[in-house]
């Protein structure tokens, strides 16, 4: 007779504050109703207070693993990326957080990991092992990760470049990446406002790139954030963004 | 009568062996502090023994009182704290095996855990008994909404096990607390067990030689369950002859018999929850105790004699049925 296979919650053996703000953190029965009342929510305030629609949406995998990356401006974005995913991977959809903002204090690390289901990541003392963890865990469990490739929120609305960090999680993966571009939430939650405005939002999501023949090396992951960054860019409508501020004249 | 028996706290010592057992445990843990203060600065004990002394005397420390001042203050409190521990012990259970995965199954027994508990306040034993098949059923069926057939008789085993080792088990610490004379027999249960760890442990460390079950927990000797059993057998007896007075089981046989049922039945909840983290391959249940391990790894023992001990006592002498039933859902 064969043996049961016991696979025990990743996390098993930390506490529950370290548990918090792993990368390692693995949902159960409370957190996962926590995530299903947050995005619930997160939902009918997206449609009702921002009119949101989204293109491409058969663009978006049903199944995990993958990656979906878009231009960064609000803190809007991340639950406009996610928001649209399917409900049954709610709970294997990771937003990926700054640790230094959101997983310092306990209370606020609760909040993302009970309602928000991020992934902490540090970015001034980023562990190489860290982004290995993550990349093993795409594909292992399999799971999905939304991110933001900027590393942080533009101040213009208008995008900045690429970190080489997605790399690292697919090159040489099967894993596809979903490019998007999110329209309107700079005007609707600029990073100096304190509330967000009922400005109009769409995403558009863009054909899944793969990244098999890509080596896993800095130079790959640089190849890789270059074609992302190109995807995204041209997902971007022409003129200038709806609610911008005029492009400054060379 | 009922209020006081759920909310009376100014009862809490009306019964002599619950002072008796409260100061004893007081006192032994004071003196256990001074002790080991003692030999720590006379450096008898080196680190890391001395530190792990320590971590493990100011766990029981905090423990002890988390275990005796909800069985003293009222039969609602009793049941609370058995209602959250058991709902401790199922997450780090359903953690360690995978089955915190199965979101239904977990949904389906964190239910059945607090309806039995429920059942139990209610002073309900139709429904705390049917309780176990009951959830079994809504377990086995829930487990098939998934559609997929592999893994349904692991989900079902694992769900059903949790169900009956940290709901219907423990509960039967909450139905005790129906009792009129509830403190003394929940305070010997818990007693016993937990000094029969202590007794084994020592008895273990002292004359231990042959190994009884390597495979399942290298540390375990014949001399510590020996010792066990013939330190807790006695001090359970006279315990009982106190708190059972001229009641059937106030017979020497019988009374040691239920010293026997504790002891063993304690030993073999703890070699149980062994043979689990054996199987799975880990080490400790949790993190949540310092120097212990998980919550299970501590109340290992009560899990199996618990259901034991009250269905011997119930045989017997039975419990609160001078008391009325369905407090709530009745007419």
């Amino acid at each position: 007779m064969e043996e049961w296979k016991f696979q025990p919650s990743r996390d098993l053996g930390l506490t529950a504050t370290e548990r918090l703000g792993s990368l390692r953190r693995e949902s159960g029965l409370i957190e996962s109703i926590g995530h299903r009342i947050w995005w619930a929510w997160i939902g009918c305030y997206l449609k009702l207070f921002h009119r949101m629609a989204v293109r491409g949406r058969e663009n978006l995998p049903a199944e995990a693993p993958f990656v979906l990356v878009a231009n960064h401006s609000s803190h809007l974005d991340v639950f406009a990326l996610a928001s649209p995913c399917p409900g049954r991977l709610r709970d294997r959809i990771f937003p990926i957080a700054a640790g230094d903002a959101f997983f310092e204090k306990v209370p606020v690390a609760a909040f993302a990991a009970y309602a928000l289901n991020a992934l902490p990541l540090w970015r001034r003392h980023c562990d190489p092992r860290d982004l290995e963890e993550m990349r093993r865990r795409l594909t292992e469990e399999p799971c999905a990760y939304v991110l933001f490739p900027e590393g942080t929120r533009s101040r213009t609305g208008e995008m900045g470049p690429f970190r080489r960090g997605i790399g690292a999680l697919v090159a040489s993966t099967l894993v596809p990446v979903i490019p998007c571009w999110l329209e309107g939430a700079f005007a609707a939650f600029p990073p100096q406002n304190r509330f967000p405005r009922p400005t109009k939002l769409t995403l558009r999501v863009g054909v899944p790139l793969r990244f098999p023949a890509t080596p896993n090396d800095k130079a790959g992951w640089t190849e890789v954030a270059s074609q992302v960054e190109a995807a995204v860019r041209a997902l971007r409508p022409l003129g200038p963004p709806a609610g911008s501020p005029p492009a400054p004249s060379p | 009568m009922i209020q006081d028996r759920l909310w009376g706290a100014s009862h809490a010592f009306d019964h002599p062996v619950a002072k008796w057992i409260t100061i004893g445990v007081g006192v032994a843990l004071v003196v256990a502090l001074i002790i080991i203060g003692i030999l720590s600065a006379a450096g008898v004990v080196k680190d890391p023994f001395r530190k792990e002394l320590w971590k493990r005397t100011l766990a029981w420390a905090v423990l002890a009182p988390l275990m005796i001042v909800p069985v003293l203050l009222g039969a609602a409190w009793t049941i609370l704290g058995v209602t959250l521990l058991s709902l401790a012990c199922y997450s780090e259970f359903a953690r360690a095996t995978g089955l915190f995965r199965e979101k239904l199954v977990s949904a389906v027994v964190g239910i059945g855990i607090l309806a039995v508990n429920f059942a139990a306040l209610d002073h309900w034993y139709g429904f705390f008994v049917a309780l176990f098949p009951l959830t079994v059923i809504v377990i086995a069926a829930t487990a098939i909404l998934p559609d997929s057939p592999k893994g349904y008789l692991q989900r079902v085993g694992l769900g059903v096990l949790a169900f009956m080792l940290f709901g219907s088990s423990l509960a039967h610490v909450s139905y005790m607390a129906n009792d009129k004379d509830y403190r003394p027999i929940i305070l010997m249960l818990l007693l016993g067990v937990q000094l029969n760890d202590v007794f084994a442990f020592c008895t273990g460390k002292t004359l231990g030689h042959r190994k009884i079950v390597p495979h399942t927990s290298p540390g375990k000797t014949l001399g510590g369950h020996l010792g066990a059993l013939v330190l807790t057998t006695p001090l359970i007896a006279v315990i009982a002859h106190y708190v059972f007075p001229d009641t059937d089981l106030d017979k020497p046989g019988w009374l040691i018999l239920l010293g026997v049922i504790v002891s063993v039945s304690g030993q073999m909840g703890d070699l149980m929850i062994s043979s689990i983290k054996r199987d799975i391959g880990i080490k400790d249940m949790g993190t949540a105790i310092p120097g212990h391990g998980g919550v299970l790894d501590r109340v290992n023992s009560v899990l199996l004699a618990a259901p034991a001990v009250f269905h011997y006592v119930g045989y017997f002498v039975g419990f609160g049925l001078d008391q009325p039933p369905r407090i709530m859902t009745g007419p």
